[in-house]
């Protein structure tokens, strides 16, 4: 992880600001940054999205290829997840050196994203047992300022929900073999629905308090740090506690209670953020990366 | 020995039988078979110090899940590029064995063990004093010989005997417990069949699994990773049966640690 030097007296200053609602950028303790997402932004993909949250920047793109069912599920299709943590991000992630939290991190999303209660993967099957869908989601890196985690989750929503999958038909011939057409339309195209797709928050335990949206030098202050993973109902889907220290029992149930808080209120402006970049069209004007 | 293809015509693509199986129900509330209540966890076997290489080392086995584990150091850090040298370093290698489940596994070590391995160290870390140890690491090896379920947790106990018996400086043990949440039932400790069991078309409300890990004497939690989806107080309810569960494994690891300690330095004879 990105590293940044913070002395004995700064984390001392940010502590007692913490402990008293106070953090040095201004915000409230579960607060997020200021955030901004642009869907549909590289031209070759089926869906991509990229997200700037505070500094930390996110780009995801989806690719839908056919592939073969799973042998345990044959009538559901699946994602694929890969995390590439660019140099440019920081000079340690350099050749293999971001190699360990790359897989972290995809490790992550795989039990967050690949599972039936987020994504219908239903309705990726093509023809139970020999084809379907197989969603690859591809993750870069291209600055980091902490909470990673929720940037992503936040990304790939958007991304999944800007994933537009070909319609195919599947036509069988006499002696039996089966063979699939690819509509001519390029605009036939299957949406997924993104509704119950979770977020990540993660909230990091600085002194008695915790905070949502940790900048990194927040994060060199917190020795234990709560992963949750909420959908818009407000379910759980994921908890994981990260980072070297250990929590008390009683600010676990707190944690994942204001995790629940948070993820839930994170949904409901994402959605209608999306569906009002989507109604522009051809109108939208784009931000890009310069932006 | 190399498989002469030609001979064997085999098909070209074949799938284990074990899919063809029935999938094992998951047994519903209080039928575990009256071996055992849903709140029970299975009886464990644990002893210290059977490899006598390592500095440390601990058995340990809970109904057909058995593991063992092994700590060497501390000793010279192999990464000298570490900048943070005032504390020593921990790393953990968790293995499954490659008949441990019920489908053969590779030697090569997989995505899943490299995340339980990465789990692992984070639920043993915050019960180490490792500012003991500057510029050296510990290892500890771990590798689950057979798979009936709740290995993390048990890993971590066992894990965690063996740091104590190598006479690593601890805060406490470190004690694991899993849980499936099934619905309104909670089957504590569970078996591979009930871990798995309707998973896959588990499409029901509350549905998932919880692993614990616990610093009893400090009641403190050093690991928590839950899947599957529930609701809140759900998951609360399942962290508090699970902190019940760790605290019911104490007496048993306090009982092999203090053998391990009486048989490496024996009271003196009256």
């Amino acid at each position: 992880m990105a590293a940044v030097q913070v002395s004995e007296a700064e984390k001392v200053y940010l502590m007692h600001g913490v402990r008293d609602g106070l953090r040095l950028d201004g915000r409230r303790c579960e607060d997020y940054r200021h955030m901004e997402i642009e869907t549909d932004v590289v031209s070759n993909t089926d869906g991509s999205a990229k997200i700037s949250l505070g500094h930390t920047d996110v780009l995801v793109g989806v690719k839908a290829e056919i592939g073969k069912p799973k042998p345990t599920v044959p009538d559901e299709g699946y994602l694929e997840f890969f995390v590439d943590c660019s140099a440019n991000a920081t000079p340690e992630f350099e050749g293999r050196g971001g190699e360990e939290l790359g897989v972290e991190l995809s490790n992550i999303l795989y039990k967050v994203f690949n599972n039936r209660h987020s994504v219908d993967l239903r309705s990726l099957c093509i023809c139970p047992g020999e084809n379907c869908w197989v969603l690859y989601v591809d993750v870069l890196l291209l600055q980091c300022d902490g909470n990673l985690f929720d940037a992503i989750s936040i990304a790939i929503k958007a991304a999944l929900f800007n994933t537009r999958i070909p319609k195919v038909h599947i036509s069988e011939d006499e002696e039996g073999g089966k063979e699939i057409e690819l509509s001519d339309d390029p605009y036939d195209c299957m949406r997924l629905n993104v509704e119950n797709v979770p977020c990540i928050v993660t909230l990091c335990k600085i002194g008695h308090r915790h905070v949502v949206d940790a900048t990194l030098q927040e994060k060199a202050c917190s020795v234990a740090s709560l992963l949750i993973s909420v959908t818009h109902k407000g379910m759980v889907t994921c908890v994981r506690k990260m980072g070297r220290g250990s929590l008390d029992p009683e600010s676990i149930f707190e944690m994942t209670e204001a995790g629940k808080r948070v993820g839930k209120t994170l949904h409901a402006p994402l959605m209608e953020l999306l569906q009002k970049e989507e109604s522009l069209g051809k109108k939208r004007q784009k931000v890009g990366f310069l932006g | 020995m190399p498989v002469d293809t030609r001979r064997i015509r085999g098909p070209e693509e074949s799938q284990s039988p074990l899919l063809f199986l029935a999938p094992d129900k998951v047994p519903e509330a209080s039928s575990r078979q009256g071996v055992r209540a849903n709140g029970d966890v299975r009886p464990v076997f644990a002893r210290c110090g059977l490899i006598s290489q390592a500095k440390g080392s601990a058995y340990l086995e809970a109904g057909n899940t058995k593991i063992i584990c092994s700590v060497y150091g501390p000793k010279e850090t192999e990464r000298k590029d570490e900048t943070d040298m005032k504390t020593g370093r921990l790393v953990c290698d968790f293995r499954l064995a490659p008949f441990s489940c019920m489908k053969r596994g590779a030697w090569i070590q997989g995505s899943e063990e490299r995340d339980l391995s990465a789990t692992l160290l984070e639920s043993l870390q915050p019960g180490v004093c490792l500012h003991r140890y500057p510029r050296s690491q510990i290892e500890v090896n771990v590798i689950v010989l057979e798979n009936d379920g709740s290995i993390l947790a048990h890993a971590v106990t066992c894990a965690s005997m063996a740091l104590a018996d190598g006479g690593i400086e601890m805060y406490d043990v470190v004690l694991g417990c899993a849980l499936r949440q099934n619905g309104n039932t909670c089957l504590v400790d569970p078996s591979y069949s009930e871990e798995c069991g309707t998973w896959q078309e588990g499409y029901g409300e509350n549905q998932g699994c919880v692993t614990v890990a616990l610093l009893p004497n400090l009641n403190q939690v050093s690991g928590l990773n839950a899947d599957g989806e529930m609701r809140e107080d759900t998951l609360a309810d399942a962290v508090r049966t699970c902190m019940d569960g760790c605290h019911k494994l104490y007496p048993v690891v306090h009982q092999a640690l203090t053998r391990a300690v009486k048989r490496k330095a024996p009271p003196p004879e009256k």
